[in-house]
C-alpha cells in the first residue's frame, strides 16, 4: 500500500483545498446574513427606546427581522450543503483508492483494472500540466475518471491562462483576491506583478495620467523589496516608448505577459499543494531506473529483450540519463524463456559459455535428438555437454 | 492502507460535524423564525394605531435580542467547523506524501526530442490498448505527426482480437496462413490451435454434423506430427459424437478457457511478428515505478535526515535494489557474491571447474603471490586460474 501513500496525496489534498475554500466562502455568506440581522435588530432595539409606539411601528420592523432571519437560515443551509458536497468528492476518491486492497495481502500488486485505472488517472493528469486538454477530457470520459482527477482545477487556470495570453488581467486579478490570504502566505508577487503589467500597457498607450493614478492605488502598499521596481516603472513615464532607445525595452516586451501566464500556472500549483512534475513523470522516471540494466544500452542487439521497456528504442534514449537500477544480488533469467533461473530451472552452461535455463535446453533437445543451438552463436552442442553452474 | 483509514476516520468526523451543523442551523431558526412571525400575524390583526401594551413591548424586546443571539450562533456554530475541516486537512498531509521532487532526474524528459518522445511512447500505448481516438486526440494536441504505418498493425490485431472474442476465427485463421512461415520459425501453435477450436466447434453441433466433422478433421494432418497427443483427443471424442460429448471424459474440449489461450496465444505471436512486447512497455514501466518510488522516497528521507544527501549525487546508480515481481525481470544481473558489484565487461562472471561463479576481480583477489592456483571460497576445490572460464548469462 506504500504506492497509494506515495502517489496519491494531490488525488486527495487538490478537493480538501476546494472544499476548504468552500468553508472560507461559505463563513462570508453566513457572516454577512448576520451582520445584516445584526442591524435590523440594532435598530430595532433603538426604536423600542421610543416611549409611545404603535402597533404600526413595529409590524414592519418585525416583518424585515424575519425576512433577514429566513434569508440567513436558507444561505446557511445551502452553504453547508455546498460543503457536504465538496466532502463527498473527497469520500469518493477515498473509496477508490481503497478499492486497491481488495485482492491479497498487504505489498501484492494492485488488481489489474485499478492499476490500469491509476495509469489513466496519470496520463490525464500530465495531459492538463501538458496542455493537452482535448487528449485528457477524451480519456478521462473513456475510463470513466472525470471525477477522480483534478480536471475542474486545470480547466479552470486554462481560463485564466487563456486570458492572459489575450493580454487581459481581469480574470487573473479576480483569482487573486478569490486566494489573496492564501497567496500572502506564500508571498506569490503575482498580483503585483499583473498591477505592473497594466502600468506597462498604460505607458505603451501613453496614458500617463491613468498610469500614475494606477501606481497611486496599486504601488503606494509596496513592500519594501519591491520599491525599487516600482522606481524603474515610474522612470519609464520620463521617455517616449516608441523610441528605439529606450531604456526599459526589456519592461515593454510583450513576452513579459508569457511569463506571468507561467508564475501564475505555479502559483496555482503551489496553492493546491501540487508539485511542479506530475506524478506521472516522478513514477515513470523511478520505473525505468528501476529496470534499466548495463544490458539494454549493449551495442550487441542480441543482449536486449524486446519486452524489456528500456530496452524499446523510444524508452532507451530517455532513460538515457536516468541512474540504473542497483543490484547486489544475482538475478537471473534464461533468455531463451524469459523465466527465472532456480532451483527448478537451473542454469547450464553450453560448451561456448553461453548460459540457459535447463528446462529451455531440455525442450531444445528433446525435439532434435539431443541437439541444443545456441541462438546467440547459432553454435550445435549435444545435450551431454551440458555443465551446471551454482550461483550464490 | 492505514493511511487511507486515518483520513477517512478525519472524514467521517467532519461529516457529522456537518450533520449537526445542519441541525444546529434549523434548531435554532426553524422554531424561532415561526414564533416570531406568528406573533407578528397576530400583531397585524389588530388596528396599525393601537399602542403598545407593556406587555408586548417586553416580548418584543425579548425576540430582537434573541434573534441576534440566534444569528449570531448560527455563524460561530459554522466557524467552530474550521478545526475539524483543517484536521482533515493535516491528516492527508501527515499520511500522504507530498513531495517527490528528490528523487527526481531534472530535466531527464526536459527539451522538445524528449517531450516527443514521450508523447509518442504514450501514443503507442493507446494504439495497443485499443483506444484508436485518444491516440489520434493526442497526436493532434502535440503536433507529433505519427507515421501512418505505426497505426494500422494495431488496427489489424485489434480487429483480429474483436472476432476472436465473439468466437469468429475466421480472421485469426487468415492471418495465421499469411503469416506460417514465420509462425513455424517460432514454433508457434498458433495455427494449429485455431483449427482445432474450428473442429470443437464443429462437433458441437452433434451427430448431425458428422460428415462435416470428418472432412475437416483431414485438415488436421499436416500438424499431426507437431501435436499427435492433441490429435489423438481431439479423434478420440468421436467416439462419443452420437450419445453427446457433453457427458463424456471429452467434455473438457468445451471449457472456455480454451477461447482465452487462443486470444493470449494470437497476442503474443503477433506481437512477436510486429517486433513488439506483449505488455505495453508504458504500463509495465509505470507499474515498476509504482514499487520503486516508495522505497527510493524514504531512503532519499533517510539520507537527507543524515545529511549524507550527497552521496546520491554520482546518478550512476540507485541508492538501493528494488525488489520487482519476475515479471519485471528482462536480463540476467550477475552480482558477485564476493564483492557485491555488479559484474561488468572489465569483470565478468566466471565458472570455476566445481562449478560456482564469482567475478573476475574476486578471483584474481584469492590469488596469493605468483600462485596460479587457488581454492574455491565455497568448496574444498583447488584449481588454476586457466580452467576457470569466462560465462554469458
Amino acid at each position: 500500500m506504500a504506492d497509494v501513500k506515495t502517489l496519491e496525496h494531490s488525488t486527495l489534498k487538490v478537493p480538501y483545498e476546494l472544499l476548504n475554500k468552500q468553508f472560507r466562502a461559505s463563513q462570508k455568506v453566513i457572516d454577512r446574513e448576520v451582520s445584516k440581522v445584526n442591524v435590523t435588530a440594532g435598530e430595532f432595539e433603538k426604536k423600542m427606546k421610543e416611549p409611545t409606539l404603535t402597533v404600526g411601528d413595529v409590524t414592519s420592523a418585525l416583518t424585515t427581522m424575519v425576512d433577514n432571519l429566513s434569508m440567513l437560515k436558507r444561505k446557511a443551509e445551502e452553504s453547508i450543503q455546498e460543503e457536504i458536497g465538496a466532502t463527498h468528492v473527497i469520500k469518493r476518491r477515498l473509496a477508490h483508492l481503497q478499492e486497491r486492497k481488495s485482492y491479497g495481502e498487504q505489498d501484492s500488486s494492485p488488481p489489474l483494472t485499478w492499476q490500469k485505472n491509476r495509469l489513466d488517472r496519470m496520463l490525464v493528469e500530465y495531459f492538463l500540466r501538458a496542455g493537452y486538454y482535448n487528449s485528457a477530457l477524451r480519456l478521462a470520459k473513456h475510463s470513466n475518471i472525470e471525477d477522480l482527477t483534478n480536471i475542474d482545477l486545470f480547466m479552470m487556470s486554462k481560463e485564466i491562462e487563456d486570458s492572459l495570453s489575450k493580454f487581459e488581467t481581469k480574470p487573473c486579478l479576480n483569482w487573486c483576491a478569490d486566494n489573496r490570504s492564501k497567496l500572502r502566505k506564500m508571498k506569490s508577487s503575482l498580483e503585483f506583478n499583473v498591477r505592473k503589467q497594466e502600468f506597462v500597457e498604460l505607458i505603451r498607450e501613453n496614458k500617463r495620467v491613468d498610469a500614475i493614478k494606477h501606481a497611486r492605488k496599486h504601488f503606494s502598499s509596496a513592500e519594501p523589496q519591491q520599491v525599487a521596481d516600482v522606481q524603474k516603472l515610474m522612470g519609464m513615464l520620463a521617455f517616449d516608448c516608441n523610441r528605439q532607445d529606450n531604456p526599459y525595452s526589456d519592461l515593454l516586451s510583450k513576452d513579459n505577459w508569457q511569463s506571468l501566464v507561467l508564475q501564475f500556472r505555479y502559483d496555482n500549483f503551489k496553492l493546491h499543494q501540487l508539485n511542479s512534475t506530475s506524478v506521472f513523470t516522478a513514477t515513470l522516471q523511478a520505473g525505468l531506473s528501476a529496470l534499466k540494466t548495463p544490458h539494454c544500452y549493449k551495442d550487441e542487439m542480441s543482449m536486449r529483450n524486446p519486452d524489456c521497456p528500456v530496452c524499446s528504442t523510444h524508452m532507451n534514449e530517455l532513460a538515457q540519463p536516468l541512474p540504473f537500477s542497483h543490484c547486489a544480488n544475482s538475478k537471473l533469467v534464461c533468455s531463451i524463456t524469459g523465466f527465472a533461473l532456480n532451483e527448478h530451472n537451473p542454469p547450464m552452461m553450453l560448451p561456448n559459455g553461453r548460459i540457459y535455463g535447463m528446462k529451455a535446453l531440455e525442450n531444445m533437445a528433446g525435439d532434435n535428438d539431443g541437439r541444443v543451438v545456441c541462438p546467440r552463436t547459432q553454435e550445435i552442442f549435444h545435450v551431454d555437454d551440458l555443465e551446471k553452474v551454482f550461483v550464490m | 492502507m492505514e493511511s487511507c483509514g486515518a483520513v477517512e476516520k478525519e472524514l467521517d468526523k467532519l461529516g457529522d460535524r456537518y450533520a449537526s451543523a445542519n441541525g444546529h442551523v434549523q434548531l435554532t431558526l426553524d422554531d424561532f423564525i415561526n414564533s416570531i412571525r406568528g406573533f407578528n400575524n397576530e400583531l397585524l390583526g389588530k388596528p396599525p394605531e393601537e399602542m403598545l401594551s407593556q406587555a408586548t413591548r417586553k416580548a418584543i424586546s425579548e425576540f430582537v435580542s434573541r434573534g441576534k443571539a440566534a444569528a449570531n450562533s448560527v455563524s460561530s456554530n459554522h466557524k467552530d467547523l474550521h478545526g475539524s475541516v483543517s484536521k482533515l486537512g493535516k491528516s492527508i498531509d501527515r499520511n500522504f506524501t507530498s513531495d517527490f521532487s528528490a528523487v527526481i532526474t531534472d530535466g531527464a524528459f526536459e527539451g522538445e526530442r524528449k517531450q516527443r518522445l514521450l508523447n509518442e511512447v504514450i501514443c503507442e500505448h493507446f494504439f495497443r490498448q485499443g483506444m484508436l481516438d485518444i491516440a489520434e486526440c493526442l497526436n493532434e494536441d502535440a503536433h507529433l505527426e505519427l507515421p501512418h504505418g505505426r497505426k494500422e498493425p494495431f488496427l489489424e490485431l485489434h480487429r483480429i482480437l474483436a472476432a476472436l472474442r465473439q468466437r469468429d476465427l475466421g480472421p485469426a485463421l487468415a492471418w495465421a496462413e499469411l503469416n506460417r512461415d514465420e509462425l513455424n520459425k517460432r514454433n508457434s501453435p498458433l495455427e494449429f490451435k485455431l483449427h482445432r477450436l474450428r473442429y470443437i466447434e464443429l462437433i458441437r453441433l452433434g451427430a448431425s454434423k458428422q460428415s462435416e466433422v470428418l472432412e475437416y478433421a483431414r485438415r488436421l494432418a499436416p500438424f499431426a506430427e507437431m501435436h499427435m497427443k492433441d490429435m489423438q483427443l481431439l479423434m478420440g471424442s468421436l467416439l462419443y459424437l452420437h450419445k453427446g460429448i457433453q457427458n463424456s471424459t471429452y467434455s473438457f474440449l468445451f471449457e472456455d478457457s480454451s477461447w482465452e489461450e487462443i486470444c493470449d496465444i494470437f497476442t503474443r505471436d503477433a506481437c512477436s511478428l510486429l517486433g513488439l512486447s506483449v505488455e505495453s512497455p508504458l504500463s509495465v514501466s509505470v507499474n515498476a515505478g509504482c514499487k520503486a518510488l516508495p522505497p527510493l522516497l524514504s531512503i532519499r528521507q533517510v539520507m537527507q535526515s543524515r545529511q549524507v544527501a550527497g552521496v546520491w549525487s554520482s546518478k550512476e546508480e540507485l541508492p538501493v535494489e528494488i525488489d520487482l515481481d519476475q515479471e519485471y525481470r528482462f536480463h540476467s544481473i550477475f552480482a558477485c557474491p564476493i564483492l557485491r558489484e555488479q559484474s561488468t565487461e572489465q569483470n565478468p562472471p566466471m565458472r570455476l571447474v566445481c562449478g560456482h561463479v564469482i567475478s573476475k576481480d574476486a578471483l584474481h583477489k584469492l590469488l596469493v603471490g605468483n600462485s596460479n592456483k587457488f581454492k574455491c571460497p565455497y568448496c574444498p576445490v583447488e584449481m588454476s586460474v586457466t580452467d576457470t572460464r569466462q560465462i554469458y548469462f
